[in-house]
């Protein structure tokens, strides 16, 4: 990990997006990703759910950081993540509850996600406000634009459309194939699959056009 | 380590402890009136939408399934009784699923809600979706079995989800009718053979 001194905004925003991203890369967090991402709304409302604790983690972590004894600093880091992910769902289901009864449940399991408690371990125990909010912005977004792609694949290929959420309320369905798709993309046997497929193609884009060298890290 | 690094360790987890326990309190103390009332509303939304041409729903008690309270309403129009909500809970794969179920006075299921749950995303809460609860409409004690197979005579199960499936056809809605068939039972349920 870079010095404290200089870090590179942009480099740390992107490097959560490609070189360190949380499932394509580091093969974090694989288990919840592979459970909600059978239809695209499921993949979007987790990634954005992951987005939001991701950053206000990293940020309280971060300016904790001079106060926390480094020998008891994992059940802190975990008393930080399950109070966020307590206070906003109660703050949800108590002011926006129409919004809450769809992604309660994405929020709720959050509290078991390795991502987030590898980045504040990783990063934010380490460094200032603004970096920390970068990287867990950084991170939240290359998540959100796994989940997407992944739930975008198996939805397409498993069930032969599109599940498109408008607004927080709605959802639009489309449907593209009527002929019998492949279920088993939408199965969690599929999720594996989909997963692998698509880990090898982010790698293969990724040294091939963005540089980085086949053994990387 | 010395007995003083073992002082300043408790002390550092207690003190962050306590602040977070403090902070949740705070807005636990602020939220769950809010959330309350928001219960209450969802749940009068939900009688109204089950059966919509009722104008009254009469609260008959409550009755416990796995060990929780659930309550049941007697549906009126005018002063007739045309059915009756009943909430139950079934034993699902991660969460106890909360459904209303409507009947009508001859005990056939008219249509349920799922209140909450929390099933896997993708996969169990599909029991939310209209294909699922649709199935319901119709059916009595015998056919509210799931099968794994197309059918359209019986509940037919989501695939990937089968235990949420079955937690609220065989354990919730299944359970309801039962439970009313002993409570209601010498009322509209039995007049209902007669005609028959």
């Amino acid at each position: 990990m870079a010095g404290t001194s200089t870090i590179n905004l942009k480099d740390q925003f992107l490097n959560g997006i490609i070189k360190e991203n949380t499932i394509f890369k580091l093969a974090l967090s694989l288990c919840p990703s592979i459970a909600v991402t059978n239809n695209l709304k499921n993949g979007i409302y987790m990634g954005l759910a992951v987005l939001f604790v991701q950053t206000m983690v990293n940020i309280t972590i971060s300016m904790m950081r001079n106060f926390i004894q480094p020998k008891v600093r994992l059940p802190i880091f975990m008393l930080v993540i399950s109070g966020w992910v307590t206070i906003t769902s109660m703050l949800m289901a108590a002011f926006v509850p129409d919004v809450y009864a769809k992604v309660g449940l994405y929020i709720q399991l959050i509290v078991a996600f390795a991502s987030i408690l590898a980045r504040a371990e990783m990063f934010a125990s380490k460094n200032g406000f603004v970096p920390s909010m970068v990287d867990g912005l950084g991170m939240g977004c290359g998540f959100l634009f796994a989940l997407t792609t992944i739930s975008f694949f198996r939805e397409l290929v498993g069930k032969g459309s599109l599940t498109v959420p408008t607004g927080l309320a709605t959802q639009h369905v489309f449907t593209f194939i009527n002929a019998k798709p492949l279920l088993i993309m939408v199965l969690p046997a599929g999720g594996f699959l989909a997963v692998g497929l698509l880990m090898a193609a982010f790698n293969w884009v990724d040294v091939k056009y963005l540089g980085s060298k086949s053994h990387g890290h | 380590m010395t007995g003083k690094d073992i002082i300043k360790i408790t002390f550092n987890l207690v003190v962050v402890y306590l602040v977070g326990g403090l902070i949740l309190s705070f807005v636990y103390a602020n939220a769950s009136p809010r959330i309350f009332a928001n219960n209450v509303k969802a749940e009068q939304d939900t009688l109204k939408k089950l059966m919509p041409e009722a104008d009254k729903f009469e609260k008959m008690g409550e009755w416990t399934i796995h060990e929780k309270h659930a309550k049941y309403f007697a549906v009126k129009k005018g002063e007739e009784t045309i059915g009756y909500i009943i909430q139950s809970f079934g034993k699902g794969y991660s969460s106890y699923i909360n459904i209303f179920s409507a009947v009508d006075k001859y005990l056939i299921v008219q249509k349920i809600n799922v209140l909450s749950h929390g099933e896997t995303p993708g996969l169990g809460d599909e029991i939310e979706t209209d294909w699922f609860k649709d199935q319901f409409k119709g059916k009595d004690m015998e056919h509210l079995k799931v099968l794994k197979t197309d059918t359209t005579e019986y509940i037919q199960a989501i695939s990937g989800a089968t235990i949420s499936s079955r937690a609220v056809t065989e354990d919730a809605v299944k359970n309801s009718v039962e439970f009313l068939m002993k409570t209601v039972k010498g009322g509209h349920a039995d007049g209902g053979h007669k005609h028959n």
